[in-house]
Order: C-alpha cells, then sequence, then structure tokens
C-alpha cells in the first residue's frame, strides 16, 4: 500500500490529508486534524458569567461567533430575551466576521490557486497594473480590514471581542460612529465587487484548465440563516436533502436528535453525518438554502450564480464563489444596518443567573456553530462546542476521494494531486482550532 | 520577483498549538507589505519549512504536542532573532486553565491517539524550549505593536501603562462598595471603570493597546502583562498593586477583589509572565518586553 501525506497550508489551524492508494485504487482518504488544547475540559468549574470573554479564545478567526454563541447559551440558561437593538447590533458584529473571514478566505487562501503561486503576497504584478492601483494583496487587505473595523466598532475589541454581554450589548453605535464606518464600507464595496470579479473570471479559467469543479454528488445541507434575507443572529437550523428539498428544520437544543457525532482514530476534530448522510455547512449551503439575500448588488451575484450553475449546485468549488457574494451580502448589509439608528434605547436588560442548561446558536461563516453549557451552582459542569468544520468532515474525505480517484491511476500518480488536494480543502474553508477546540 | 531580487528583509511566522488570533492582527496592519519579505506564514503562504536565511522568527502558540516542540527547534534553529507573540507564546495562555489534576487526567486520556501527535502535560511558553530575543505580549498584540516589534529601530511611544491610555476620568467621590459584575451594568463613558466598581486592572497593566477594551466599556483583563515597574517580580506584587489601588478608590472588600483576580478569566493573564513562564526560568526582563 502507497500512503501520501500532504501537508496543508493557506488553512486555519494544523491538518494533513492521508492518501492510501493500493494498485491505483484509492482506500480512504484521512483529513486528519492535529492540534488539540482542550477547552471542554479546562472551561470546566469556571464561573458560567466568565465564559463570553474565555471562549472567543478558541479561534482567533471565529471569536466573534463564539462570544455571540456563548452569551446566546447563557440568556437561553438563565431565561432572558435581549432587546431587539442588541439583536442587530450581534448581527452587525456577526456580518463584520462574515466579510473578514469570507475576504481572507477568498483573497488570501484561494486566490493562489487560481494564479498559480503560493501566496497572494508573491503574487507577480505588472509595474502598470501596480501604478493604477493598489497591488492585489493590499486591496485584500484593506477589504479584510472593514470587517475588523466593524468587529471593533459593535464588539470594543478587534479580535476577541467584549461588547455582547448577557441580556444585550454594552452599548449601541451613535451615528457619530457610525459614520466614518459607512464611508469605509462605500469605498471598499466596489473593491471588493472588483475583486470578486476578477476571483470569478479566474476560477471560470482555472476549472477550463483541470477540467473540474471537484466533487458533485448530490448532498444534504444545513444551515440556520433564513430563505429571505439572511441574519445571521439566527435562531434555528434548517436542513435540504440532495434534490434541493427542505427536509426539516429544528431548535439548537435538538441538534442531538439530528446530528451525530463520531470520533476518530487519527483525527482531533471526530465527525458529524445528518441521520448517517454526509452532509455540507457553509457558504454553498447558505447560498443553496437561500431565495434573496436582499441586498442589489449580492442579489445580482445570486441571480448569475443560480442561473450559471442551477439551484441547489453541488461542486465543491462553488463554496468560493458563494463567499464572494456573501462578502458583498455583508458589506452592503453593514451599510443599511448603520444608516438606521442603533443607539435608540438601552441595548441590555437584567438577569438572575440560575442553573440549568442552555443553548447558543448563531451562523458563523463555516456554518451553525451552537455552544450548550450545563451549569451547576453558577459553574460549568459541562460545556459542549457543535461545530460548523465537523459537519464538513466526511464531505471533505469524499471530495478528496474523488480528486484521488482523478488523478491516481494503476501507472502514476498525477503531480497535479497535491494542488488538488489543496483546493479541495480550502473550498470547505475548515477552521482547525474550532474543530478540535 | 525572486526573493533575492526584493531585497527587503525576510520574517517568518511559526503557529504553534493557538487561536490564530495573533497572525489576524498582523494581517489587520497592511504597513508590513512594503516593508519585509513574508517568507513563512503556513496561514497564508504553501511553503513548508522555514527558509535558512530569515532574520526574524515570530512565533505565536504555546507548546502543546512533541510536533510543536519539533517545529520550534527547528525553526528557531536557522533564525537571527525569535519573538515570542502573544500570551500562548509567552506563558501557555489559555490552556493553563486546565493546569490542574483532574483536567489534566481527562485531557490527557482523550488525547492518545495512534496517528497524531503527543500531547505533553501542559502547554510550554515557547521559551521552555527555544532562547526569545522579544516578547511581544497581548491577546493579540494590536496591528500597531506587531509593526513595532519588527522594525525596533523606529521609535514606538507607549504609555507605561493602559490606564495612561484609556482617557477615563478618575473621580474620588465615587467609591463602589462592591465589584459590579463583568456582565452586569452599563459602563457610564469618560468616568473610570473602577469607580464604577468594575474589576479593571489598567492601573498596572503594561501600555500600548490604546486601551482598545477600557475605551469600550469593557475592564482591562491586563492581556499585555505587568507593566515595566513589575515585570521582573513575581505576580504576587502585581497583585498586591492591584488591590492597593482599589483600596485607594473603593470600599471594596479586599477579600472580594483578591477572589475576583484569581477567576478564570483574569488569572490567564495576571499570571502570564513570572509564575507559568517562571517555575526554573528567571523573571523577564523589562529590556525584553514590549
Amino acid at each position: 500500500m502507497t500512503t501520501l501525506t500532504f501537508p496543508l497550508s493557506r488553512i486555519e489551524g494544523h491538518a494533513r490529508v492521508v492518501i492510501e492508494v493500493e494498485a491505483g485504487n484509492v482506500l480512504a482518504s484521512q483529513f486528519q486534524a492535529v492540534e488539540l488544547r482542550g477547552f471542554r475540559h479546562f472551561v470546566q468549574g469556571t464561573p458560567a458569567e466568565q465564559m463570553p470573554v474565555i471562549v472567543p479564545r478558541i479561534c482567533g478567526v471565529c471569536s466573534t461567533a463564539h462570544h455571540v454563541a456563548s452569551v446566546k447559551a447563557l440568556e437561553d440558561l438563565y431565561g432572558v430575551t435581549p432587546p431587539r437593538l442588541a439583536c442587530d447590533i450581534r448581527e452587525v458584529l456577526l456580518l463584520g466576521q462574515l466579510i473578514q473571514n469570507q475576504a481572507t478566505s477568498l483573497f488570501i487562501f484561494t486566490m493562489p490557486d487560481r494564479a498559480n503561486v503560493e501566496s497572494v503576497f508573491h503574487m507577480d504584478e505588472s509595474e502598470a497594473s501596480k501604478k493604477q492601483q493598489l497591488s492585489i494583496a493590499q486591496r485584500a487587505l484593506k477589504v479584510r480590514k472593514t470587517g475588523t473595523d466593524l468587529i471593533s466598532l459593535a464588539g470594543g475589541q478587534f479580535i476577541h471581542p467584549v461588547k455582547a454581554h448577557i441580556g444585550g450589548v454594552s452599548g449601541g453605535i451613535t451615528r457619530e460612529a457610525a459614520a466614518p464606518m459607512i464611508k469605509e464600507l462605500e469605498e471598499m464595496l466596489p473593491v471588493a465587487c472588483q475583486l470578486f470579479d476578477d476571483y470569478w473570471a479566474m476560477s471560470m479559467a482555472m476549472v477550463e484548465r483541470i477540467g473540474s469543479w471537484g466533487d458533485d454528488e448530490p448532498t444534504y445541507y444545513l444551515a440556520s440563516t433564513q430563505a429571505n434575507k439572511p441574519r445571521f443572529n439566527s435562531c434555528e437550523l434548517r436542513v435540504m436533502g440532495p434534490e434541493g428539498e427542505e427536509r426539516t428544520s429544528f431548535a439548537p437544543s435538538e441538534f442531538d436528535t439530528y446530528l451525530e457525532f463520531h470520533e476518530t482514530e487519527y483525527s482531533y476534530a471526530g465527525s458529524t453525518t445528518y441521520q448517517g448522510q454526509i452532509m455540507r455547512a457553509n457558504s454553498l449551503a447558505r447560498i443553496n438554502l437561500a431565495e434573496n439575500l436582499g441586498t442589489p448588488r449580492a442579489d445580482k451575484y445570486l441571480k448569475r450564480f443560480t442561473s450559471s450553475f442551477g439551484k441547489p449546485a453541488h461542486p465543491i468549488m462553488l463554496f468560493d464563489l458563494c463567499r464572494g457574494i456573501e462578502l458583498v451580502y455583508a458589506m452592503e448589509r453593514c451599510i443599511e444596518m448603520l444608516s438606521e439608528d442603533l443607539n435608540y434605547m438601552d441595548p441590555k436588560v437584567g438577569y438572575t443567573p440560575r442553573d440549568g442548561i442552555g443553548y447558543g446558536l448563531v451562523e458563523a461563516p463555516r456554518g451553525p456553530l451552537i455552544h450548550r453549557y450545563v451549569v451547576e451552582n453558577g459553574l460549568i459542569a459541562d460545556a459542549q462546542f457543535i461545530i460548523p468544520t465537523v459537519h464538513n468532515m466526511r464531505a471533505i474525505e469524499r471530495a478528496l476521494n474523488v480528486a484521488g480517484k482523478r488523478y491516481i491511476s494503476p501507472t502514476a500518480i498525477n503531480t497535479e494531486l497535491e494542488n488538488a488536494v489543496g483546493r479541495v480543502v480550502r473550498a470547505f474553508d475548515p477552521c482547525i482550532a474550532c474543530a478540535t477546540q | 520577483m525572486s526573493d533575492a531580487e526584493s531585497g527587503l528583509p525576510k520574517f517568518a511566522i511559526l503557529q504553534l498549538s493557538g487561536c490564530a488570533g495573533c497572525e489576524v492582527s498582523l494581517l489587520n496592519a497592511s504597513e508590513w507589505v512594503e516593508k519585509f519579505r513574508l517568507v513563512y506564514m503556513p496561514l497564508v503562504i504553501s511553503t513548508h519549512h522555514v527558509p535558512h536565511d530569515v532574520e526574524v522568527l515570530l512565533v505565536s502558540g504555546g507548546v502543546r504536542n512533541n510536533e510543536d516542540v519539533y517545529h520550534l527547534q527547528r525553526a528557531a534553529k536557522n533564525v537571527k532573532k525569535v519573538i515570542a507573540v502573544g500570551t500562548c507564546a509567552i506563558s501557555g495562555g489559555v490552556t493553563n486553565l486546565g493546569d490542574r489534576d483532574e483536567v489534566r487526567e481527562v485531557f490527557l486520556s482523550q488525547s492518545g491517539r495512534l496517528h497524531l501527535p503527543q500531547m505533553l502535560s501542559k502547554t510550554h511558553p515557547v521559551d521552555a524550549f527555544v532562547d526569545v530575543d522579544l516578547y511581544l505580549p497581548g491577546c493579540p498584540p494590536t496591528p500597531e505593536l506587531f509593526m513595532a516589534a519588527l522594525q525596533p529601530d523606529q521609535e514606538f511611544k507607549a504609555s507605561g501603562i493602559v490606564c495612561g491610555e484609556c482617557g477615563r476620568r478618575k473621580l474620588t467621590d465615587m467609591r463602589p462598595k462592591h465589584l459590579t459584575g463583568f456582565q452586569s451594568g452599563e459602563a457610564q463613558p469618560d468616568i473610570c471603570l473602577i469607580n464604577q466598581g468594575y474589576l479593571c486592572v489598567g492601573t498596572s497593566t503594561r501600555g500600548g493597546c490604546r486601551a482598545i477594551c477600557t475605551r469600550a466599556g469593557h475592564p482591562c483583563v491586563g492581556c499585555r502583562g505587568p507593566s515595566n515597574a513589575f515585570i521582573e517580580k513575581e505576580s504576587s506584587v502585581w497583585l498586591e498593586n492591584i488591590q492597593r489601588v482599589f483600596e485607594r478608590m473603593t470600599d471594596i472588600p479586599a477579600g472580594e477583589v483578591n477572589e475576583a483576580l484569581r477567576s478564570p478569566q483574569l488569572s490567564m493573564f495576571l499570571f502570564q509572565f513570572s509564575d507559568y513562564a517562571g517555575g526554573m526560568h528567571q523573571p523577564c526582563s523589562k529590556n525584553k518586553v514590549l
């Protein structure tokens, strides 16, 4: 048997892919998440009210999602409903993270695959194009920074936000604070669209060259955003079947009725199935489950996407294009939201701590994220983090098998396989720090 | 453009077991793109080895497993200068909350798997394995601090303490009797958070972060570590100083402050220099901390 090991890069965290081959046949593809810090274990005994400060440290890329999910789990546990204004500010916070994440995944993680270079920071650009405007790397960093600036504005700190509180948020957003942010977003939106248009064209050219969009077998999809005008500060999960039919929806507290977690000997992440079936979360799931997004430019891109690839669309490299649609959506939506009054009432209600079990759900960039806390005597007795990257594990491995079969024959292993492995994994934009915690 | 042609100083970033927040912070600074050549950072570059001619190696994350040890030692061998970035690299960080027997046992029993890196019994700081030339504390350090670390000859002006950058007024006639919980109340603008009963440790925490948390109304949790006045001493000296500030400015019982300082969300930062990084190590020289 031949064992091929591929180190991974341009993803968050530490992981590798192992493909086992015998006589030209792919026996198995494994996605091995190789890090582990043990949040589930070491938060035991922590005063429950300190979780919103501790859990963002699970991941510096997805910290905002953990911060808000944590606060929502404790609100569920204490029986508190935050005011509408607080929900809106949390939505801005989550959209800021979506902008930051989708811009990073598109222009820093996966654009180099389309340009055949190791990194966007080493891209060879002609002097003429450089003189006209900033390099692709600098424009990409500026677009993603609008997301970070939104997180700072709505969340206080720029990586590990602090402003979501149990019962609401610690403060509104004044008109004076919103104005420069709106200006920055309005300046960067056309830059983002231009980069995305280039990215779309480069993707088409790449697919022309390699001859495939990757694993396109129909699959189940999981998202917690609604069909119209999605909200990432979400409240229920939805499942789409392989033919595009909406199968079911469920509350975060019912997750273990629908989602089954499996330990894996070769990975610290494990995997989940939907009633025993492979499923996918992240951008393609949300776009497949969406009728419209509700902002003009994003809806135009969505229409173009649906007419080009159908609905539901299955090939994995469409995840990447969906991220671009969502990047545009999030920027447009934040301009809309910040143009309204976000300082009109007390953004917080009081609460009385009590023991019990609570569930907090948000739609993170990678899919639905659930925190489940059991609190006894005010302390965390058990904490579970139900991570969207884990929902994608089986889908990643199936797509790796498809790529393996394409590039491995009884006589040779095509060296393009290494690039293909990178493209497959990055299409899912896995987050290993979250998946293993 | 080849490496040789660019002529820019080369730097690399090795990410050990951590959250990638430090890397994300660096990506928020775009100034370095024109001034340095980033040659190794798996998060954004598909290169699997630290090249031999690197000027500066930034290390983020703690040393959690035996692959971390290997990668760290191999990378540090080639470089002129090692900078430990962020709380995890300096002390082990948030995972030290699990540095107790009952958690360690459960964790290690779950982590011994056939094809995966062997876990160490705790997360070690980077300087437990290689010499560190500069410490850059913060969870994470701000983009501005990253630029200051990369360009040591450029004058970087930071206040000695977070308080100096916060801008909230300290009042003499507003003396709370109990701590306000981190999740309770709404901080009034412009007034010192200690006057409002929040357990803010910005009075003795290292400046340089521009007080982003306290200005947003959240008490300082001390992620930048002790100021120069305390950094060469045991953490108990820092803690006593915080307690004295609360005695002077509030009527909160000393026991209440003391207990809260040792709670998880603060203790993960308050003990980051002298205790966790300490042990057999000497306290950190202030000249080595940005």
